[in-house]
């Protein structure tokens, strides 16, 4: 898949070249079945039977596994949880996916996205709570819709700032967690 | 030998002997302590104001002012936490910004204000509370629109408990909240009405008496399906007409009936054919649509990718004429374009920004033109008004 | 092996569009705002737990449960929302299924056409007569 590299490394800005690749990412599926429908559930890479015809070399195989490795690292954007997160990663700022930087506040009010996960073939309910209280962390922004629904649906959108709904009426929106809520059944 | 060279050097010596006497006949005179410039009024058609939330320092907040013919920074408002947008009265003569602050910071007590600030000067005149609900979202124009006479100024609230708050800019007060659960956003169809956009698809209807307070809603039927391809929240409106854009590049039109209360559901066409859909062109972006009403053209930020692509940038803008429903014409960005606006005049400028970058482009709206690029217009630019 | 691809993605489509259990739809229609064990937030987002058991024995209860904005604008289908608001009442607040008479879908459409506009109004007066 070297023309998604090349595509995706067209771009100059590091948060630009962040957004094409996991538009490109995304897309993949829909490009290759032709028409797009619906979105598509992050389909792994590693579940994907292997090409007729394609040549395998060092090159391709080594970005293959980058890839997949990178689908189930919490600090990279193409982490699986992360299909519908708009944010900084609290796991660069501090905190983890599921857990706070010290000194800031888990708000309980979130929007959720379904994520499948390549490891276990299962999709979960991930809820994106956002950590409040200071400004923002800088670090690892990460933004993906799939299935994201404009704001006046609210529960599904990322775009609000999600810090709103904290008890201490804290706005100051730090970075995003990606936590488990379910499985996705 | 000798004497070229001795030459030369008298002759070097006599010149700046000159040359001071010259200059020690008139200095510049220093310059004067306290000039403050002041912007002219009514505020020109192509000045643009570009809005910038500051996502990575979410407390400088600011709207910046550019002169769209010359290219020249002209002031700048500071907006406080999370900045949405500026609204500019009617007459030019005022700007009205919603703006939210802590007391320490990113941290302490929360307070909400509509600043008004003199247009001329671009300081702040006046300061309205209001309930510290303002939604903080990523920016939309219709976060904060002003009735159609100018009169009330309608906030977008979110708690996660969905209200619109009511400021009445003539008397400086804040009048109260309406309670619009289940919908989001103003959208003004009239001196005393405006809706909201609901999860379902359907527009609940709300008007104002002639103090600002809500005195009625109403529902309609849903306009469109939410669940296979929802409009964007990012409508824009020529005359009686809001134009929404589907995920998919379909546009709907809700009709404005007599007085503003009336909301029929109007054409509904694609921006796309057949064949482009297929190659997944769909339009993208923040600010992702721009009308002009004299030149009858719709503007529409557009890239090819898949349904969960409604937020990026495009490198084209296409530009319909809205009787025909046709295209007409096909831009090409020189830069990605994330939030377009075309200025309202005979002669109009279309500018386009960017979130990821912060430069300001441009161009000629009616032939496309690449006028100029304006550079260092903020740090994450969201959206933009004009007089 | 192009069909092989299309088969996969296709089966991938059909994960993405099929009914999800209550449980599952409570968290991707509710719980971002209601929180996981319904208890809302005090004074911006109303408890589950504490209302929809007295609520749904009451005919005006069914009734607001039914029209309020997060669930009769929700995109589930009538059976699909009474299956939740069943599950709701059972896990969140707290009853035994012989407590209340479910929802079923015919009723849920019943009511559902007319979404509360004034439900601050009507919550409180529900409030007033159920505690």
């Amino acid at each position: 898949m070297n023309w998604l590299d090349t595509l995706a490394e067209a771009s100059v800005r590091s948060m630009a070249q962040r957004t094409s690749r996991r538009s490109l990412l995304a897309s993949l599926g829909a490009l290759l079945v032709g028409t797009a429908a619906l979105p598509l559930l992050p389909v792994a890479r590693g579940a994907e039977p292997p090409q007729k015809g394609a040549a395998p070399n060092g090159e391709a195989d080594d970005k293959a596994a980058a890839k997949a490795a990178a689908l189930q690292d919490p600090q990279s954007c193409d982490y699986w949880r992360h299909c519908a997160i708009d944010g900084y990663l609290c796991g660069c700022c501090g905190g983890s996916q599921h857990s706070c930087p010290p000194g800031t506040e888990m708000s309980p009010v979130t929007w959720v996205g379904t994520c499948h996960n390549p490891a276990d073939g299962l999709d979960y309910v991930v809820s994106y709570n956002d950590c409040c209280g200071k400004s923002t962390c800088g670090r690892c922004l990460c933004n993906r819709n799939e299935r994201d629904t404009p704001i006046y649906i609210p529960f599904q959108s990322n775009d609000y700032n999600w810090c709103s709904g904290s008890s201490k009426g804290n706005l100051a929106y730090h970075c995003s967690t990606a936590r488990i809520v379910g499985q996705a059944r | 030998m000798g004497c070229p060279h001795l030459c030369t050097v008298w002759a070097s010596a006599i010149a700046a002997l000159a040359a001071s006497a010259a200059m020690a006949a008139a200095p510049l005179p220093a310059d004067s302590l306290s000039q403050v410039e002041s912007l002219p009024l009514p505020p020109a058609p192509h000045w643009v104001w570009v809005n910038d939330f500051a996502f990575s320092h979410m407390t400088n907040g600011k709207a910046m002012l550019v002169d769209g013919d010359s290219g020249h920074f002209l002031g700048e408002l500071d907006t406080g936490f999370g900045a949405v947008r500026i609204v500019l009265s009617s007459d030019g003569a005022l700007i009205y910004s919603p703006e939210t602050y802590f007391s320490r910071g990113t941290r302490g007590t929360r307070t909400d204000v509509v600043t008004v600030y003199d247009a001329a000067r671009l300081a702040p005149v006046g300061e309205i509370e209001i309930p510290p609900k303002r939604s903080s979202n990523m920016p939309m124009m219709a976060n904060a629109l002003l009735t159609d006479d100018g009169r009330f100024l309608l906030i977008y609230n979110f708690t996660p408990a969905q209200s619109i708050s009511v400021v009445d800019t003539r008397a400086r007060t804040f009048v109260g909240e309406i309670d619009t659960p289940g919908c989001a956003l103003a959208y003004p169809t009239g001196p005393r009405a405006f809706f909201s956009l609901c999860a379902d698809g359907a527009l609940l209807k709300v008007r104002l008496d002639d103090s600002g307070r809500g005195v009625g809603q109403e529902r309609t039927a849903p306009l469109f399906d939410v669940q296979t391809d929802p409009v964007t929240e990012k409508a824009v409106r020529r005359g009686d007409t809001w134009y929404f854009v589907s995920y998919g590049g379909t546009i709907h039109s809700v009709l404005i009936g007599k007085d503003g209360a009336d909301l029929t559901a109007g054409p509904h066409w694609s921006l796309t054919s057949d064949s482009e859909r297929a190659q997944e062109w769909r339009p993208g972006g923040l600010q992702q649509l721009a009308v002009h009403a004299g030149l009858n053209r719709l503007y529409a930020i557009m890239h090819r990718g898949g349904p969960e692509t409604h937020k990026d940038p495009g490198r084209e803008v296409w530009v319909y004429d809205l009787d025909r429903h046709a295209r007409v014409q096909k831009i090409t960005m020189q830069h990605d374009s994330g939030s377009i606006l075309v200025s309202r005049d005979a002669k109009p400028l279309l500018f386009s920004i960017f979130i990821e970058s912060n430069i300001l482009d441009v161009y000629d709206a009616a032939s496309g033109r690449h006028l100029r690029t304006v550079a260092d217009i903020g740090t994450t630019p969201t959206i933009m008004v004009s007089p | 092996m192009r069909s092989a691809l299309l088969m996969l993605l296709a089966c991938t489509l059909a994960t993405a569009v099929r009914a999800y259990e209550p449980a599952v739809n409570y968290m991707l229609q509710c719980m971002g705002c209601h929180t996981p064990d319904g208890s809302g937030e005090p004074g911006r987002v109303p408890s589950l737990r504490d209302t929809v058991l007295p609520f749904a024995r009451l005919p005006a209860g069914r009734r607001y449960i039914v029209q309020v904005p997060g669930a009769a604008q929700s995109t589930l289908s009538d059976a699909e929302l009474a299956a939740l608001l069943n599950w709701m009442i059972v896990e969140l607040g707290r009853a035994t299924p012989q407590a209340f008479a479910p929802f079923t879908g015919t009723e849920v459409a019943q009511y559902r056409r007319t979404p509360l506009t004034d439900v601050r109004s009507e919550r409180e007066r529900l409030l007033a007569l159920t505690h």
